[in-house]
C-alpha cells in the first residue's frame, strides 16, 4: 500500500495580505468597486438631468457635500493607480516588431502616457468651451 | 571559511511520520557564495540526512531545486545567502503544490499541463523530407518566439499564480507560454488546435494578468505576456467565430 | 511487485534516450516503449550543454575534415568505421532535430548558423546561443510528447538488470514517490544514463551525473572501455565549476594568466593569433586536453592567480563587446555574474579546468550493441569508440543525435524477432534484487557516506587528474579500495519509503565506487601517455606498439577489475604526430 500523502496547504482569504506584490494586485482590482460606486453616481445624474433642471440641480449640490468630495477624491487617486498599473502593464500586450526587434516597453509605456495627457487635455478643452 | 553562521529554517513534512508540516532550525556556516542549494546539501551531509530536496544542474538551467524562499518562488541554486544574511532563511516547498516531502512537491499536474497543449511542431501537411535540408527561418521569425521557448519547467510561476492556487483547472503560465512559443514559430501550423486550448474558460481567460509569474521566473520567459498575447489572438478568434457561423 | 511488459525499455531519458525513444514510437509503431528516468526528462544533464553540434554544413568543408579532425583529436584510439559513420549522419540527425522544431542560431538568410570549436578545422557547430543542449533536450522531450506508445516512467531509479540465458530480460526500478520496486519486462533495454563525472569532486556535471549505467552493465559483465580518458574542460568557474562554454572561444575570446600574457602559444599552439580574430586549430581553439594541460604548467610555473576559490587563470571576453556577448553567449554572462560576480563584458571571467566528460563507457560495437544480448547502450555512459583519448568539443551532443537514432532502430529490430521470456524465473531475480536493495536501506554501520563521497572525488582529482604518475594512481587505487571497504559499512539514517533521497545516493555511491574503481586501473594499466590520459613519470610519450588499444576493465566482485586490451579499427588515418597551432599548418603542405 502507498505510503504517500501529499499535503495539500489551503490558501487562506488573506494571502494577498502577505505579499506586497499581490497587494498592489488586489488594490487594483478593488479599484473597480470604486469606479463602478462613481459610474452609478453619474448615471443618477444623467436620469435626475431628465426629470428637469430642479432634479439636476439637487443633484450638483448634493455632490460638493464634503463626504462626495472626498468620495469623488479618492476615486481619482485610485483611478489614476489603476491606470498607471495598467500603463506598465501594457507591454506585455503589445507584439509589434521594429526591424526584427521587439518594440522597446518604454516606447509602449510612454505612448500610453503622452495619449493620456493629450485625452486629457481634449476632454478639459471641451469642457473649458 | 569564516566562522560566521546563518540560521535556515526549513519546513519540514514526512508524510509516513507527520500529519502535517512543522518547521526545523539549522544552524549553517556562512559563506557569502553560498547559495541556498549548497547550504541544503551541507545540512543534508551533516546536520539532517533526512532532509529532502530535488537538486542537480546547480546552474539554473535543469530546473529542479525549485523552493520558496522567505516566500518567494526561486531556484535554490540562484539565490544566495549573502542576500540575506544576517537574518534568518526561511525554506518552504514550492506554493500552490502538494508537498510530496519536505522540499518535494508533486509535479504531476504540471507535468500534465505541459504534456496536454501539443508542444511540438505540427507541420503543413507532410513531413518535411530530410534531404530537403532544414527549414529557413530568419534571426526575426526567430525572435518572435524566442523568449517563451526558454523556460526550463521550474513550476515557479505557478507558484506566484494565484489563480492557479484558487483553481488547479487553469492551464497556468508555463504551459501557455508554451503553448505560444509553438504557435508563433514559423515552422508550425496547429495553431488552429492549439487555439481550442486557449479560448477554454481554464485556458488564458483564467488569467486575470497578476503578473507575479513573470516577476518570478529565473529565465525571462515572461509567461504573463505570452497569455495576453494569446488573449489577443483568442479574441480576434472569437470575433471572426461571431462573422463565419459555420 | 508491480510487472510491466513492454517491448524496448530505455534507461535515462536525456538526450540520446529520448531520441531512441521517438526513433521506435515514429518507425516501429506496433512496439511499446518505456523510457525510465530517475529524474524528470528535462532535468538530465543534457541541458547544461552550451556550445553546440558538429556536423558538416559549409561548402569549404568536408566529411574527410570531420573525420580527421575527430580522429587526430582522439589521438588515433577511436574506431574509425565508426567515426565515418558519425560524420555521414551528424548533419541528418541536426536537421532533424531542427524539423522537430530545435531553434538553431541562424544566418541573417535564414540557414543555419555555425560557430568555431576547439580543434575544428571548420566552422561545423550547430548552436542555440549558448544553450544549445538545453534546446535539445526540450525539442527531443516535447516531441516524444506525441507519440503515446511511449510510456514515461519519470522519477524511477534503476536498480538493475534482470538477465536470464544471458541474454537481458528487463530492468527493476524503483518509484522513487511510492518507494516500490517495478519489474519492467523488455526484449531489449537501451541503456542512455549519461557519465561519471561525479566520480571527481570539481565537474561541472550535474549531480544524478553517477555512472549508473555504466556501473549496472559492468556488473553484469559488460566491459567498460577506454575508461581512463577523462575529459577536463579546460574553462570552468573556479569552486562551483560550472562550464563557460568552449563557444567563448569559439566567438573569439582568449585565455590569459596573470601577466595578462596569452600562454598557450609557449605550448605548441601558437603562434599569437590576433585579439577578434579566432584561427581554427590555433591558440584558443586548440583540443581540450591539451588547453587543460596547458593550465596546469602554468600553475606549475607560478603563472596563475591565486583567489578565494583556488587557482584560476582568465577567460577574456571584453573585446567581443556587450552585442555580441549578449547575441552569442547570454548564458555565459548569465552565470558568470551570479557565481562569481564578474560581468564578462566588463571583466575577464576566472577559469580552471574541471572534469567534464567520461570518454570511455559501455563497450558497444559500431551498431550500439553490446556484448550482453539485447543490451545496447548510447550517449556518454557508452563507448561506441568515436572519441577515442579526448573528444572534441561539439562531437558529444551530435553523437546522441546520431547513435540515438542508430541504437532506436537497432533495438527495434531485435524486439521485433524476439519473445518475451517466460515470467517466474524473471520475477524470482527481481525478488532478490528487492531483498538486496532492502539490505541496504537497513544498513546500519558507523561510515558517513558524505566522507567516502568527498575522499573518493579528491583522491581521484589526486590521482587520476590531468597529470598521472605511478606513485600517484597507486595511491588512488589503495584509496578506492579502502572506501569501497568502508562502503559496506555506511549508515543509512532514512528508512522511510516516501522519495528517500538518501538511500538514492547511497545508491548512486556504490555506482560511483565502481566506476571509479574502473577509471583508475585502465590509467595505471596504461603505460603511455595519449590524449588526456597524460603520465610524467617515464611513460610520458605515446606508445603505438603496445597501446594503440582499448582498455578493457572487466569487473570482479570484491576484487580490482581485470584490464585487457582490444585493437583498434583503422581504415583511412595512420597514427601521426597529433599537432595544432603553425605545426599543424607545416604538416599539412
Amino acid at each position: 500500500m502507498s505510503k504517500r500523502k501529499p499535503y495539500q496547504r489551503e490558501m487562506k482569504n488573506d494571502w494577498w495580505l502577505k505579499n506586497i506584490f499581490y497587494s498592489r494586485y488586489m488594490i487594483r482590482e478593488g479599484s473597480s468597486i470604486l469606479i463602478t460606486l462613481y459610474s452609478l453616481i453619474l448615471a443618477w445624474g444623467v436620469f435626475r438631468l431628465s426629470q428637469g433642471a430642479e432634479a439636476f440641480n439637487a443633484w450638483l449640490s448634493a455632490l460638493q457635500h464634503p463626504v462626495s468630495i472626498i468620495f469623488h477624491l479618492l476615486v481619482l487617486l485610485i483611478a489614476l493607480y489603476h491606470t498607471l498599473t495598467w500603463f506598465s502593464l501594457a507591454p506585455k500586450a503589445v507584439d509589434l516588431y521594429i526591424k526584427g526587434k521587439p518594440l522597446d516597453g518604454r516606447l509602449i509605456v510612454a505612448g500610453h502616457y503622452i495619449t493620456f495627457v493629450i485625452a486629457t487635455v481634449f476632454c478639459l478643452v471641451i469642457i473649458m468651451l | 571559511m569564516t566562522d560566521k553562521t546563518i540560521e535556515i529554517e526549513i519546513l519540514r513534512y514526512r508524510p509516513e511520520q507527520d500529519e502535517k508540516p512543522f518547521p526545523q532550525q539549522f544552524e549553517v556556516p556562512y559563506h557569502p557564495d553560498m547559495s541556498i542549494l549548497e547550504a541544503l546539501q551541507y545540512i543534508k551531509d551533516h546536520l539532517d540526512s533526512t532532509v529532502s530536496f530535488r537538486w542537480s544542474c546547480r546552474m539554473a538551467i535543469c530546473g529542479s531545486c525549485g523552493l520558496m524562499v522567505n516566500n518567494i518562488p526561486k531556484l535554490g541554486c540562484k539565490a544566495f545567502l549573502r542576500d540575506y544574511y544576517p537574518q534568518k532563511v526561511k525554506l518552504e516547498a514550492l506554493a500552490n503544490f502538494p508537498i510530496e516531502r519536505d522540499l518535494i512537491v508533486v509535479m504531476d499536474d504540471f507535468i500534465k499541463k505541459l504534456e496536454e497543449i501539443k508542444p511540438y511542431i505540427i507541420p503543413e501537411s507532410d513531413d518535411k523530407c530530410l534531404s530537403e535540408g532544414t527549414y529557413k527561418q530568419t534571426p526575426e521569425q526567430m525572435e518572435k518566439y524566442a523568449k517563451f521557448s526558454m523556460c526550463i519547467n521550474c513550476g515557479l510561476c505557478y507558484s506566484a499564480c494565484p489563480q492557479y492556487g484558487l483553481d488547479k483547472n487553469f492551464t497556468g503560465p508555463a504551459a501557455l507560454a508554451l503553448l505560444a512559443r509553438y504557435n508563433r514559430d514559423s515552422r508550425d501550423a496547429g495553431s488552429a488546435e492549439r487555439m481550442k486550448i486557449v479560448n477554454q474558460e481554464q485556458g488564458v481567460w483564467s488569467c486575470t494578468f497578476v503578473g507575479y509569474c513573470s516577476v518570478v521566473c529565473p529565465k525571462g520567459v515572461d509567461p504573463a505576456a505570452a497569455i495576453q498575447l494569446l488573449k489577443v489572438e483568442s479574441s480576434k478568434d472569437y470575433l471572426i467565430g461571431m462573422f463565419k457561423p459555420d | 511487485m508491480q510487472i510491466i511488459k513492454t517491448d524496448v525499455a530505455i534507461i535515462g531519458a536525456g538526450g540520446s534516450g529520448l531520441r531512441a525513444a521517438i526513433e521506435i514510437a515514429e518507425n516501429y509503431p506496433q512496439l511499446d516503449v518505456a523510457l525510465i528516468s530517475k529524474v524528470y526528462p528535462m532535468r538530465s544533464h543534457t541541458v547544461a550543454a552550451e556550445g553546440g553540434a558538429a556536423g558538416v554544413v559549409q561548402d569549404s568543408d568536408s566529411l574527410d575534415q570531420h573525420f580527421d579532425d575527430t580522429v587526430s583529436g582522439g589521438d588515433w584510439l577511436c574506431e574509425q568505421d565508426v567515426v565515418q559513420y558519425f560524420v555521414e549522419n551528424a548533419a541528418k540527425q541536426l536537421t532533424q532535430l531542427e524539423h522537430w522544431g530545435c531553434p538553431w542560431s541562424r544566418k541573417a538568410d535564414g540557414n543555419i548558423n555555425v560557430r568555431a570549436f576547439g580543434g575544428m578545422k571548420k566552422e561545423r557547430t550547430w548552436f542555440a546561443a549558448d544553450k544549445s543542449g538545453f534546446h535539445i533536450l526540450h525539442t527531443l522531450f516535447q516531441t516524444s510528447l506525441k507519440h503515446p506508445k511511449i510510456t514515461r516512467f519519470d522519477e524511477h531509479f534503476c536498480l538493475d538488470l534482470v538477465v536470464e540465458n544471458n541474454k537481458i530480460q528487463g530492468v527493476v526500478i524503483l518509484d522513487i514517490a511510492e518507494g516500490e520496486a517495478k519489474l519492467i519486462q523488455a526484449k531489449s533495454v537501451i541503456m542512455a544514463t549519461g557519465g561519471a563525472g561525479r566520480v571527481y569532486t570539481y565537474n561541472t556535471n550535474g549531480g544524478i551525473v553517477t555512472g549508473d549505467g555504466m556501473s549496472l552493465a559492468y556488473r553484469h559483465g559488460v566491459a567498460l572501455r577506454d575508461m581512463e580518458f577523462i575529459q577536463y574542460h579546460p574553462t570552468g568557474l573556479p569552486g562551483s565549476g560550472i562550464l563557460m562554454t568552449e563557444g567563448c572561444r569559439g566567438e573569439g575570446g582568449v585565455l590569459i594568466n596573470k601577466n595578462g600574457y596569452r600562454y598557450l602559444q609557449d605550448y605548441g599552439l601558437g603562434p599569437e593569433t590576433p585579439l577578434g580574430q579566432p584561427k581554427n586549430k590555433h591558440m584558443e581553439l586548440g583540443p581540450r586536453d591539451k588547453i587543460s594541460q596547458c593550465f596546469w604548467q602554468e600553475q606549475q610555473k607560478g603563472n596563475v592567480i591565486t583567489g578565494d576559490r583556488g587557482d584560476v587563470v582568465y577567460l577574456d571576453l571584453r573585446h567581443l563587446g556587450e552585442t555580441k556577448i549578449n547575441e552569442r553567449l547570454p548564458f555565459i554572462r548569465e552565470l558568470a555574474k551570479a557565481y562569481v560576480g564578474v560581468d564578462p563584458v566588463h571583466e575577464p571571467i576566472p577559469v580552471r579546468p574541471t572534469v567534464h566528460y567520461t570518454m570511455g563507457g559501455i563497450t558497444t560495437n559500431a551498431k550500439t550493441e553490446t556484448s550482453l544480448t539485447g543490451l545496447y547502450a548510447i550517449g556518454e555512459c557508452a563507448s561506441v569508440g568515436l572519441h577515442g583519448a579526448n573528444r572534441l568539443g561539439s562531437n558529444s551532443l551530435s553523437e546522441l543525435a546520431v547513435f540515438g537514432q542508430l541504437a532506436g532502430q537497432q533495438a527495434a529490430e531485435y524486439a521485433q524477432q524476439a519473445e518475451h521470456h517466460t515470467i517466474k524465473p524473471l520475477q524470482e531475480k527481481a525478488q532478490k534484487i528487492i531483498a538486496r536493495t532492502e539490505a541496504l536501506l537497513h544498513s546500519n554501520g558507523n561510515e558517513k557516506m558524505a566522507d567516502i563521497r568527498q575522499e573518493m572525488g579528491d583522491c581521484m582529482e589526486e590521482g587520476v587528474g590531468i597529470y598521472r604518475t605511478q606513485t600517484s594512481m597507486q595511491k588512488t587505487i589503495d584509496k578506492l579500495a579502502e572506501l569501497k571497504a568502508r562502503y559496506k559499512h555506511i549508515n543509512i539514517n532514512d528508512k522511510s519509503s516516501v522519495f528517500n533521497t538518501e538511500f538514492l545516493y547511497a545508491i548512486e555511491l556504490g555506482y560511483l565506487l565502481d566506476t571509479a574503481e574502473a577509471i583508475a586501473h585502465s590509467a595505471i594499466a596504461r603505460q603511455e601517455s595519449r590524449g588526456s590520459h597524460q603520465r610524467i613519470d617515464e611513460f610520458n610519450t605515446r606508445n603505438d606498439v603496445h597501446f594503440l588499444k582499448h582498455s578493457l576493465a572487466y569487473y570482479q566482485a570484491d576484487k580490482a577489475p581485470i584490464i585487457k586490451y582490444s585493437d583498434v579499427t583503422i581504415t583511412k588515418s595512420q597514427p601521426a604526430e597529433r599537432v595544432y597551432g603553425a605545426a599543424s599548418e607545416t604538416k599539412e603542405k
